[in-house]
């Protein structure tokens, strides 16, 4: 049993901290607060990415042949820690590393690997994830989206809505239909987002006007090799990286970095002497801890090669109490920062706190998973 | 980072996981329960102390983390045992090997109510500015009983403490780190159990033809009462393995934070039958409603969290 970071991961870390002290001076201010997929942060990570791809700092954690470094999972969990502390400067880089390119190792063909694989290494890809469709969004078996085949591909038809990072990514992670009904029909598609027939028209959020979008697909034609893995195995690969989705952001972090800022303003403003507001935050400072160890359970296990289990949703849930029990401190105490302009930092943290139980499946969803899983309790009627 | 046990650990876990479960029957006349608010745990006792359980934490190598397997997997058993202060508490802080059982208690407590209490062999009192250990051979104690799965005693007034041995101002810190990790074993273990005894409780019951754990409204709930077990749990064991004091009280505030909502939950779902003596229910969740307050409850374990984490020098931001 050992809980401390060992010499190469805090090299790592320090490195990180190298590239990340030349982001612009106006970073909480101008980026971080609208949110990774805003079109100023979308922009600035591809200068961003390139930087952190000239020290080979993007997938240290994959194999060599694929652009990594041979290195633990454990880096993973690092990088994550650290960009999605301070407003995830990658932009949707991160959906590429995390999980897109983990599914193309496993599932994809040698031409999709060379295809992507580097680029994602290099920083250059920014992804969109096509999941969620208008009456498909955690129950995504319903999905209706489909690709028919034609002699040398796949012609897409349907809508994905409420996609992060459209407007500005390069390619999808799509799920389309091309069987029957249910999650045996379902596939998974590499799509590259000028793809003709293919129409992003953006979904004002309640935080930033560039969180969602909308995409029509009208007879988008698809080569045969966009197709990832097998017709119809969609849904296994989706059960194979949604461990790696729903705790790849590192959202305990952010949430920490946001709880010792809330600490440092109550104390500067003279309010941190209330014993109720000491227990608020000592009460949220063991949730993020909590959700920490349990998510590092997890990556633990990936380290080890072990098949991923229960620990994965517990996990996810416990960010998910973590990243609201900070945010609710940030709107209780200091609800006057959380306005346009005044505290880009406690903002960053509260605008994506909201999305914790609904992104990489619901809370809910989550919930049934633990009550299944590691509970094995019994489905309901 | 490394969440597994060496094979020494694991070894030791299996160890005593097998004795508890050789010892965990509980004692009946003839097919009935008999009707207690817990069960001693005697044999338990006897063959834990007979395979040397209690000195882990001072045999070369090993340490608290070895003692935090031994107070987490005898936590589990429906029959009570005190292994925190004697295996975990005193030998960590003293070195020795104190008459067992030990019971912990700040000064105010005595008059009022202390866990292990009566039956006690030896006391540690947490005196503020001292830590005092106290041979309970004369003193003379008064059991309580309640609504508690552990046996109880006080004094029934302030004792005289003035000959009893001293371990000096720079150990009140230690006595607090190390029961406040006991205190967190101590939950985790009870709300495990508690919550694994409902789960298979409401796998069984049948209610509008369906078994009670298939309604969500269920599940849901055990769910999240599953996350606040690990949670304590992988909390105290970081607390064990790191001999941080913030580790510690971190890990006894979310403890008993997460004790209201989980004994309410698995009492609901055992319904009626929960409330009766001979389902073993309340042998678990009797022990966390005292744990609950114990060293002064979350809002105590808040203030040192808030002190140890953010202390008077502001922050640094960003």
């Amino acid at each position: 049993m050992e809980f401390a970071w060992n010499e190469s991961e805090e090299a790592y870390r320090a490195e990180l901290h190298e590239v990340l002290s030349t982001l612009p001076a106006d970073w909480w201010e101008s980026y971080a607060p609208h949110g990774p997929s805003s079109p100023r942060l979308m922009e600035h990570a591809r200068r961003f990415n390139a930087r952190l791809a000239e020290r080979d700092l993007i997938v240290r954690h994959w194999p060599r042949e694929y652009g990594g470094c041979d290195a633990s999972a454990w880096q993973q969990i690092i990088i994550s820690e650290e960009m999605w502390s301070i407003g995830e400067p990658r932009s949707s880089l991160y959906l590429g590393t995390n999980w897109a390119g983990p599914a193309i190792m496993k599932f994809g063909t040698e031409a999709q690997k060379r295809r992507y694989l580097r680029a994602i290494a290099a920083g250059e890809l920014l992804w969109c994830q096509g999941f969620s469709e208008p009456e498909a969004g955690t129950d995504l078996g319903n999905m209706k989206t489909r690709a028919e085949p034609d002699d040398d591909g796949y012609v897409v038809n349907g809508s994905k809505i409420w996609t992060s990072y459209a407007a500005r990514a390069d390619v999808m992670f799509l799920l389309a239909r091309v069987g029957g009904k249910g999650k045996g029909g379902v596939s998974c598609f590499i799509v590259p987002m000028d793809t003709p027939g293919l129409e992003v028209r953006p979904i004002p959020g309640v935080h930033s006007r560039h969180d969602f979008h909308e995409i029509f697909f009208s007879d988008a034609r698809l080569p045969a090799d966009a197709l990832l893995g097998e017709e119809g195995n969609g849904w296994q690969i989706v059960q194979a990286i949604i461990h790696y989705e729903r705790i790849g952001a590192g959202r305990y972090e952010k949430a920490a970095r946001a709880l010792a800022h809330v600490v440092d303003v109550l104390k500067a403003r003279g309010e941190f002497d209330d014993p109720v507001v000491r227990a608020d935050c000592a009460a949220a400072l063991a949730a993020v801890e909590a959700a920490r160890l349990q998510t590092y359970l997890v990556i633990d296990g990936r380290a080890k090669d072990k098949a991923p289990g229960a620990e994965t949703y517990l996990a996810r849930w416990a960010m998910i109490q973590a990243d609201h029990a900070v945010a609710n401190l940030s709107s209780t105490y200091l609800p006057d920062l959380l306005v346009d302009g005044a505290d880009g930092h406690l903002r960053a943290q509260f605008n994506s706190a909201i999305t914790a139980g609904i992104a990489a499946g619901a809370a809910e969803v989550q919930l049934n998973m633990i009550s299944g899983r590691h509970l094995g309790l019994p489905r309901g009627a | 980072m490394d969440f597994d046990f060496s094979s020494d650990q694991q070894a030791l876990g299996e160890a005593i996981q097998r004795i508890v479960a050789d010892h965990r029957a509980l004692p009946r006349t003839g097919n009935i329960v008999e009707p207690r608010t817990f069960h001693p745990a005697t044999g338990l006792e006897a063959a834990l102390a007979d395979g040397g359980f209690f000195d882990i934490a001072r045999e070369p190598g090993f340490g608290a983390v070895e003692a935090a397997i031994l107070v987490y997997e005898a936590g589990l058993s429906p029959l009570v045992l005190e292994t925190g202060a004697s295996a975990l508490i005193a030998p960590l802080l003293t070195g020795e090997a104190l008459p067992r059982p030990v019971a912990v208690a700040r000064l105010a407590d005595l008059t009022r109510g202390v866990r292990f209490l009566a039956e006690a062999r030896t006391l540690l009192v947490d005196l503020g500015d001292d830590v005092a250990v106290v041979d309970m051979a004369a003193t003379a104690v008064a059991p309580l009983d309640g609504p508690y799965a552990y046996p109880l005693g006080k004094f029934a007034a302030v004792p005289d403490l003035a000959a009893a041995r001293r371990l000096g101002s720079a150990r009140v810190g230690e006595l607090r780190r190390l029961w406040r990790l006991a205190l967190a074993l101590d939950i985790a273990a009870a709300m495990q159990a508690a919550t694994d005894f409902t789960t298979d409780y409401v796998k069984q019951r049948q209610v509008f033809g369906r078994p009670v754990g298939s309604f969500q409204a269920v599940q849901h709930r055990l769910a999240a009462d599953a996350e606040k077990c690990r949670g304590t749990y992988w909390l105290a064991m970081k607390a064990a393995w790191s001999g941080s004091a913030l580790d510690a009280v971190l890990a006894a505030l979310h403890a008993q934070r997460a004790i209201a909502q989980v004994n309410y939950d698995v009492h609901q779902f055992n319904g009626a039958l929960g409330m009766t003596l001979e389902h073993a229910l309340h042998l678990w969740t009797f022990r966390l409603r005292w744990l609950v307050g114990e060293m002064g409850g979350y809002r105590a374990q808040a203030a040192d969290v808030a002190a140890l984490a953010w202390p008077d020098a502001p922050r640094k931001a960003g």
